[in-house]
């Protein structure tokens, strides 16, 4: 496995568990009343995903041969189309977020929603470029 | 399956190259050059030039499609 490889695993997982994780606390939060500090919640979510990503990086780096080559053609390939479906994903998980304006959403939870399209498109993009890895393996 | 054949592992394997040598020769990863001599990757025109060169040979006769 090169180390972009394990690079868009690394950010896959621990985005997808960190972001879930900070998701269904808020969704709990909305349905049952439970209190909840949305700034302070966001900032440890983005503090956690920031130190297991140095560190997951830091430890992948140590392993990996690769680690200062350059992507070649292949890669950057698998880059464009991964960002492709990622730019469309997060089009319209936009405008599905800012729709939620219509079905009497306030502005905290539109803005909740085009995070969720944010973190989803990523996701997404992430995905692509490891299945396109597999695929031309 | 790319439609592409190629005789690029031939050719690497008659000059005693790794397929890690032949990549950092061309500027291409090692994992790219396995996956283009499985033929689960066409390169570019200019690697495929770039590979040429470097055996001394012509891109048609390293490359063939197949239908």
């Amino acid at each position: 496995m090169s180390f972009r490889y394990k690079s868009a695993l690394l950010s896959l997982v621990s985005m997808a568990l960190i972001y879930a994780w900070f998701f269904v606390a808020l969704v709990i939060h909305y349905r049952t009343g439970h209190p909840f500090n949305p700034v302070a919640h966001l900032a440890g979510t983005i503090v956690a995903l920031a130190v297991i990503q140095i560190v997951g990086h830091a430890i992948i780096a140590g392993t990996s041969s690769d680690k200062y080559d350059a992507p070649d053609e292949r890669e950057r390939a698998f880059d464009r189309r991964a960002t492709m479906v990622g730019y469309y994903v997060l089009i319209v998980g936009a405008l599905l977020g800012i729709g939620t304006l219509h079905l009497g959403f306030d502005g905290p939870m539109v803005g909740d929603a085009v995070l969720f399209a944010i973190v989803f498109a990523e996701c997404v993009r992430q995905s692509v470029f490891l299945i396109a890895h597999h695929r031309a393996a | 399956m790319f439609p592409i054949a190629n005789n690029v592992r031939a050719e690497r394997e008659a000059r005693g190259m790794t397929q890690s040598e032949l990549g950092a020769a061309i500027g291409l990863t090692r994992q790219t050059i396995a996956a283009i001599e499985q033929r689960h990757y066409s390169p570019s025109l200019e690697a495929a030039f770039r590979i040429a060169r470097l055996f001394g040979t012509s891109v048609d006769a390293l490359f063939q499609w197949e239908e």
